[in-house]
């Protein structure tokens, strides 16, 4: 830390409250509240004035690469690509976007690096361009700056002129571009420029490069490589085969090596062996989707310098079957209690498992549930179809009772199509089903958001179709953990099926046309939100072990119900800490206003008792209370399970009065029972 | 000219008598192969699957080709043709499992019904053709891209050095071994992919490093495929 440039005190603070407030922090090493009483200012005044001394550059903070690279990510990565210098920044922080940190921690890593009468050259790309952005002049002398591709045409603000003259201003460089464009229309076109005497001159400059600048593109759909202008000649199909990415307006394959493409012979600027030679090769690249792409640089040694983030370095490690665990967490871990190594069952054989089950459940409900004559595998409503009601028809895998068979019945589902342990039904069975719960005024399939109930449900709803009966299907989504607001689309459906189902059933039971239930179930599937928590894993039946391992001071959040790990880790915490942190987010995206109702569910996802539940709805309440939220009805227990799995999921649906009105409609199955 | 291209240009050559052929009772054949190499593979399959899924893809590509192999040989008579073949098989195995897989691989083995066609037997060089279709069956019904972690970055490049097989006059059982490898670096370029689709795309990063167990099981059944192409095409003499 420096300020000012100098560690000699100022004379006179008074005539520059920055400096004043900068030497006192940071040199005095006072608190902001102590300043602000010595400078006889607010608090946020005091604040106001560093951050501000910051954006003067009057203070100057620079972080020691040394303690970065000392991650021993960093190291892992140099040392298993053997690259002579890597540098990998934190994965989340700042609140600046991955490229622009990138591009800050690359420029600080050249600057270190440059050398007066160093030829540069430079690739394109956004992180590129940041990195120029960042650089700041360090006094060299006869520095080049050297295009390392011809041009685009591309309406991006990144291109590789646009790079290429950032940079040599920058840093005080000369830059030579290449005055022609990357891709050209054809391999006589460009035998032809490179024999212009301007072209060749610049290439001849390329040639002498010591030092490359490189950004490294995915070819995935959401790449800015479709944007770029370099690829817009080919169609995907001509390199989808081989290339994984693409590095210096190269294709290259999995281990690095170009791939040889309509373009190759087309393109101007700096070819991969040429690259190679170039003594210092800097890859600046983060993210997950560019994981590939960058693995195969690495693999390829195109790059002998990397500088990325820690979640991207991680991942290309773990595709090199390196393991590297996230950091460990502070504290003592705890000893290990002994693992369940076999896991008890009340089973006969594991494959017969679903088939008695069913046998064993329609004998228990007989004036509910009732077989369908040639569909081992779906069940019917003992009330049956009524002539002008929309039949609905539910289901997916087994291992979630009472889901699903346990929502068939009056005011509910009219018939269920039930798969094997968490798998989607055959397209059969549901097509059973659908027959079994026509009633001549079309059928509603309602099933959760998985690739395996889509194929299966669209497949029957098409056969359906074709015997003249019209489907419809609404997919829930209402696991909140599983995908960002933003593609709740892609999120599963999970406990809240349960309310679905009722507001359907009793849209249905109603009478009311298909497209009004279609509608009332869409609603319902939009405004209901669930996650979930596990504490220990359930057992495959096959096996009689736990599916996976969670750690003794771990849970997983974020669980959906066939028995996998959420989407992380986390410390294992009480039952008010693991409530908040499900209400918090059902609450964030839900944003109820005072007095609005909603109506909850407190599942166990298999193994964990009423008792746990009901603690945790002691503070489900405690919450919803101080958020001033209305409590129309609770479901607590059982009601969408994941087999044995331990773990908990809330499930709460924002009410309106017609929402309220269905929800409370006379209901008859095996999961749920009002008059 | 040798007596040989001599015969071949006179319309004796001996390759038109040794042409091999692919029949009904080859198809239900390769099947049991396939079967077998599933059931070799179950709990190898539920271990990957069990890292990103819910550990159910070894027994749901176990049961499904057993049932498939099951169908086809006892109707073996019953249903002479080729395409038909090809069409029970992949009933059969949609009804087993249902799931992800059911629907995907039997789209495959419609697809494959459509490429084979209403004959009893194809010249066993054929047999790429199969493969090409297969692929493009599980493309259009996933709806999924190379690079997405799923079984397609396994048929896609094994469909790609089929159809550039096909381009040569390589024999069938080099072909069908092309593929295989093509589809086992694949399925191995997979660990540095993060799912998109299906169950662990729920996971996102969570899923990078590991295998994805559709593409594991589909280099296997193309593994299996050239094995068996390669004991059709140069039969042991006993």
């Amino acid at each position: 830390m420096r300020v000012g440039g100098t560690v000699r005190s100022p004379l006179r603070f008074g005539e520059d409250p920055l400096l004043w407030a900068a030497w006192l922090y940071y040199e005095e090493g006072m608190t902001q509240g102590d300043i602000a009483t010595q400078m006889g200012v607010s608090r946020a005044s005091v604040n106001a004035y560093l951050a501000d001394a910051r954006a003067r550059g009057i203070v100057s903070i620079e972080i020691d690469p040394d303690r970065f690279r000392a991650l021993s990510i960093a190291q892992s990565l140099q040392d298993h690509f053997n690259l002579s210098d890597c540098l990998v920044i934190p994965s989340e922080g700042g609140g600046s976007p991955l490229v622009d940190r990138l591009g800050a921690a690359a420029a600080q890593l050249l600057t270190r690096t440059v050398q007066s009468g160093d030829t540069i050259a430079v690739t394109w790309g956004r992180t590129v361009l940041s990195m120029a952005d960042s650089v700041r002049p360090g006094g060299l002398q006869d520095l080049r700056i050297v295009q390392a591709t011809g041009g685009t045409t591309a309406k991006t603000s990144w291109t590789p002129e646009a790079c290429a003259t950032t940079l040599a201003d920058a840093l005080g460089a000369r830059c030579i571009p290449i005055s022609a464009p990357a891709i050209v229309s054809s391999p006589d076109m460009r035998r032809l420029l490179l024999r212009e005497p301007v072209i060749a001159g610049q290439m001849k400059v390329l040639a002498e490069a010591n030092r490359i600048i490189l950004g490294i593109s995915s070819l995935r759909p959401e790449s800015t490589i479709h944007s770029s202008g370099f690829f817009d000649a080919v169609s995907a199909q001509d390199y989808a085969n081989a290339a994984v990415g693409s590095i210096a307006g190269r294709l290259i394959s999995a281990t690095g090596e170009v791939v040889d493409g309509p373009l190759e012979a087309r393109t101007i600027g700096i070819d991969l062996d040429s690259l190679g030679k170039i003594p210092c090769r800097i890859g600046v690249a983060g993210g997950m989707d560019k994981v590939q792409a960058i693995l195969a640089a690495l693999r390829g040694r195109l790059v002998n310098v990397m500088v990325t983030d820690a979640d991207t370095a991680r991942a290309i490690l773990a595709s090199e079957g390196r393991d590297i665990d996230a950091p460990k967490r502070a504290g003592k871990p705890a000893a290990a209690l002994p693992e369940r190594v076999r896991v008890k069952k009340f089973l006969n054989r594991s494959q017969d498992a679903v088939s008695e089950m069913i046998a064993g459940a329609v004998l228990a409900h007989d004036e509910l549930l009732a077989p369908i004559e040639g569909a081992p595998r779906a069940l019917k409503a003992v009330t049956g179809p009524r002539p002008g009601k929309v039949g609905l028809v539910i289901g997916g895998g087994s291992g979630h009772e009472p889901g699903f068979f346990g929502y068939v019945g009056a005011g509910l589902a009219d018939a269920v199509a039930i798969g094997n342990v968490f798998a989607a039904p055959p397209p059969d069975p549901i097509l059973a089903a659908t027959l079994a719960a026509d009633g001549g005024a079309g059928v509603l399939h309602i099933f959760g958001n998985f690739s395996g109930d889509v194929m299966n449900f669209e497949m029957a709803a098409e056969m359906a179709a074709a015997r003249g009966i019209p489907v419809r299907s609404v997919i829930t989504t209402d696991d909140i953990a599983s995908a960002p607001v933003e593609t709740r689309a892609a999120r599963r459906g999970v406990a809240g099926n349960a309310f679905v189902f009722k507001i359907a059933g009793a849209a249905c039971d109603r009478m009311l046309p298909l497209e009004r239930c279609v509608e009332l179930a869409n609603r319902a599937t939009q405004r209901c939100f669930t996650m979930g928590i596990a504490l220990e894993p359930g057992t495959s039946l096959e096996t009689r072990r736990p599916s996976f391992r969670i750690g003794p001071e771990e849970m997983e959040i974020g669980v959906g119900v066939h028995g996998e790990r959420g989407i992380a880790s986390d410390r294992l915490v009480g039952a008010d800490e693991a409530t908040d942190l499900v209400v918090d987010r059902i609450l964030s995206e839900m944003a109820p206003a005072e007095g609005d109702r909603v109506a909850l569910l407190v599942n166990s996802l298999g193994s964990t008792p009423m008792m746990e539940l009901y603690i945790i709805n002691r503070r489900l309440r405690q919450r919803l209370r101080a958020r001033g939220v209305m409590v129309h009805r609770t479901l607590i227990g059982h009601y969408y399970t994941s087999l044995d799995m331990a773990g908990m999921s809330i499930t709460a649906i924002l009410l309106d009065d017609e929402l309220a009105s269905l929800l409370d409609h006379p209901c008859h199955s095996p999961a749920w029972h009002h008059a | 000219m040798g007596e040989a291209a001599a015969l071949h240009r006179r319309g004796f050559a001996p390759i038109v008598v040794d042409m091999q052929m692919f029949t009904r009772h080859d198809l239900t054949s390769l099947f049991r192969s396939l079967a077998a190499r599933m059931d070799e593979e179950q709990d190898y399959l539920a271990e990957l699957d069990g890292e990103i899924g819910d550990a159910d893809h070894g027994v749901a590509m176990s049961v499904g080709f057993a049932a498939a192999a099951k169908a086809l040989s006892e109707d073996e008579a019953a249903v002479p043709m080729l395409a038909d073949g090809m069409m029970l098989a992949a009933r059969a195995l949609l009804n087993e499992i249902g799931a992800t897989t059911g629907p995907l691989y039997a789209s495959a083995l419609m697809r494959a019904a459509q490429a084979l066609g209403a004959t009893t037997e194809i010249p066993l060089a054929r047999l790429p053709e199969v493969i090409i279709a297969m692929s493009e069956g599980i493309a259009l019904r996933g709806a999924s891209k190379p690079g997405d972690k799923t079984m397609i970055d396994a048929w896609a490049p094994a469909a790609h050095a089929a159809r550039a097989g096909l381009a040569t006059d390589r024999d069938v059982a080099h072909i069908l071994k092309d593929a295989a490898s093509a589809a086992a670096e694949g399925a191995e370029a997979t660990r540095a992919m993060m799912a998109v689709k299906g169950r662990a795309a729920r996971l996102g990063p969570r899923s990078l490093g590991h295998l994805d167990p559709g593409a594991a099981s589909a280099a296997a059944l193309l593994d299996s495929m050239a094995q068996w192409a390669m004991v059709r095409s140069h039969p042991v003499s006993s």
